[in-house]
């Protein structure tokens, strides 16, 4: 039954990614104007672009052209850039390990950030701690991450000098170092994350909170603090977790922005490098990326409430 | 509610009214670059001079108006193609709802820079071209939601009663089911509305959005960036600008969902 489940949510997720491929080389593709003039430059021979359409397929029909780009997408082979003329393979990959380490960073700021300020505003409800996350959160909410990145780096760089002001990776340095140098930019995608958690995660708290096993708790006189991290906590998170996964499509824009205020050459530095040199395989390897690890994502976070809950497993 | 709703209102009279006596026009340039507040100058001059309070009260026209009509076609764009596809079903609605998926995977921003490069350099910062960007991104969003509502209601019996009166699809999603899902709807564009200036500020702040010389918030601020240090409030007004914007449009959202009974919840 569980198995039969998951193997068709995996399905689904298969088909969504094939239907995405599908849908960012067409719109890859109608960029208009003759790739081949746009690559060269207006000097190249006629002959020279005719060499560079047949290397690129150029010739034969859009649904041929996917074809074979597909097929060579499933074995990570997305072309050369038309830029530099390197393997994709071999700019994305180094990029996407810094991209993770910037996400990843976050994502452990994330969690205890989360939890704590969600259990207090719930715990606390209605009260000042709970007051004043709420108000934070709506600020939170509604700061752009380049708002919130640049006013960091006002205060933390410029003003107090405890962080660089532009993340510049790679220039030899310990782990430390490049903690340090990464810190700004995590804290800004972990804000852009956590604003969204807390909220749910608090309402969903305070109604487990009112439930009436975790009252049957507090009568049988299990101590308060046991009472929200034991009982309430663990059933409010599945829920919590299927928003983190869903929140990944502002996060991963988020990741963009973020490379961009603080000039960490990251995959999302590089989509928007791709897409001003309109180096079409290079854009198309990006956002199947992305797209992949948010589908990935969303489909861990469905087989895991599956598994965490077993009243969705009857409908 | 009474504070977001005042605030969205003084940014609507400012939006609507800034090119009649902001002091500076948004191309001109009026004094050294660079300065710091004055009274001459209460937001400084940017780095090629500019009075940055003239151009961030003209830019209100830009990130306001331009983020509430985009979300609104996208809204009822949405809304429309799901609530029919929610009530024909069949292939129909199954096609489109794997379309919708797919567009939705590709995750929001990135969907809008995707768009952007496909229309090319030449349609790059026109208003039409960021509208049609919003409303691709946002009306599968809707669609998807909408097309539940209708396919929750399409069994209820009143629903029936009016398919049994012979009336046309086009009659039973506009008096049927339109009014029973507005509600939710308004609710999705108050939502919606609240992020729509940080994605039109974050397209221009990466040069994909409006173009110079507009006085477009997130463009002001990518081209001020580097005078941060020299003068920090000619970045600091956009940006401030930009986020009570978008804490006026989010209590608005939340009051509106209050006043309806309604959550405002903000999953994507």
């Amino acid at each position: 039954m569980i198995v039969r489940l998951v193997a068709s949510r995996i399905a689904l997720a298969a088909v969504t990614l094939v239907a995405v491929s599908a849908a960012v080389f067409l719109f890859t593709e109608i960029l208009p104007g003759d790739i081949a003039a746009r690559v060269l430059g207006r000097e190249s021979t006629a002959e020279q672009r005719q060499i560079f359409r047949d290397r690129l397929h150029l010739d034969r029909p859009v649904y041929e052209r996917y074809g074979i780009w597909l097929k060579n997408a499933v074995q990570a082979d997305f072309g050369r850039s038309l830029v530099s003329d390197q393997s994709v393979t071999a700019i994305v990959a180094p990029k996407a390990r810094d991209t993770l380490f910037l996400a990843a960073f976050a994502f452990v700021l994330y969690v205890p950030v989360t939890l704590l300020a969600a259990t207090l505003g719930a715990a606390f409800r209605g009260r000042a701690v709970d007051h004043v996350t709420s108000v934070l959160t709506l600020v939170g909410l509604s700061l752009p991450e380049f708002v919130l990145g640049l006013l960091l780096i006002y205060v933390f760089a410029l003003q107090l000098g405890w962080f660089p002001a532009l993340s510049v990776i790679g220039a030899g340095g310990g782990f430390l170092d490049r903690l340090q140098s990464t810190f700004l930019p995590a804290v800004t995608l972990m804000v852009a994350m956590s604003v969204y958690a807390i909220r749910m995660l608090r309402d969903n708290l305070i109604e487990v909170l009112d439930s009436e096993y975790v009252r049957m708790a507090t009568l049988k006189g299990v101590p308060r603090r046991r009472v929200v991290l034991r009982h309430a906590l663990p059933s409010a998170l599945g829920p919590a977790l299927n928003v983190t996964a869903l929140n990944l499509t502002y996060l991963i824009g988020g990741v963009v922005v973020v490379e961009r205020v603080f000039d960490y050459k990251g995959l999302g530095w590089s989509l928007v490098d791709a897409i001003t040199n309109r180096d079409t395989p290079l854009i198309e390897a990006i956002v199947l990326l992305g797209s992949a690890v948010y589908i990935a994502a969303n489909l861990l976070a469905d087989v895991l409430a599956l598994l965490l809950n077993p009243r969705l497993r009857t409908s | 509610m009474l504070v977001g709703s005042g605030l969205l209102v003084v940014f609507l009279i400012v939006s609507v009214t800034a090119p009649w006596w902001a002091p500076h026009g948004v191309a001109e340039t009026v004094d050294t670059p660079l300065m710091g507040m004055s009274w001459a100058h209460p937001f400084g001059t940017d780095v090629l001079g500019r009075d940055v309070f003239s151009r961030v009260v003209n830019g209100a026209r830009d990130d306001l108006f331009l983020s509430i009509v985009s979300t609104l076609v996208a809204v009822v764009v949405g809304g429309i193609v799901g609530l029919v596809s929610g009530y024909v079903g069949g292939w129909l609605d199954e096609l489109l709802m794997r379309v919708f998926e797919a567009v939705i995977s590709i995750p929001l921003l990135v969907l809008a820079l995707l768009a952007i490069a496909a229309a090319g350099p030449e349609r790059s910062g026109s208003w039409l071209l960021l509208i049609g960007v919003v409303v691709l991104v946002y009306a599968p969003r809707v669609a998807r939601m909408a097309r539940s509502i209708a396919v929750d209601l399409v069994t209820r019996d009143f629903v029936l009663a009016a398919r049994l009166r012979g009336e046309s699809v086009r009659s039973i999603v506009r008096r049927e089911l339109l009014p029973n899902a507005t509600g939710v709807l308004l609710v999705e564009f108050g939502v919606r509305a609240g992020y729509t200036p940080i994605l039109i500020g974050s397209l221009g702040f990466l040069g994909f959005g409006a173009r110079p010389p507009s006085p477009e918030w997130g463009l002001m601020i990518s081209e001020n960036r580097d005078g941060l240090l020299a003068a920090p409030v000619i970045v600091l007004a956009p940006a401030l600008s930009l986020a009570v914007l978008v804490i006026a449009l989010n209590l608005c959202a939340d009051g509106l969902a209050r006043y309806l009974g309604r959550q405002a919840v903000r999953t994507p």
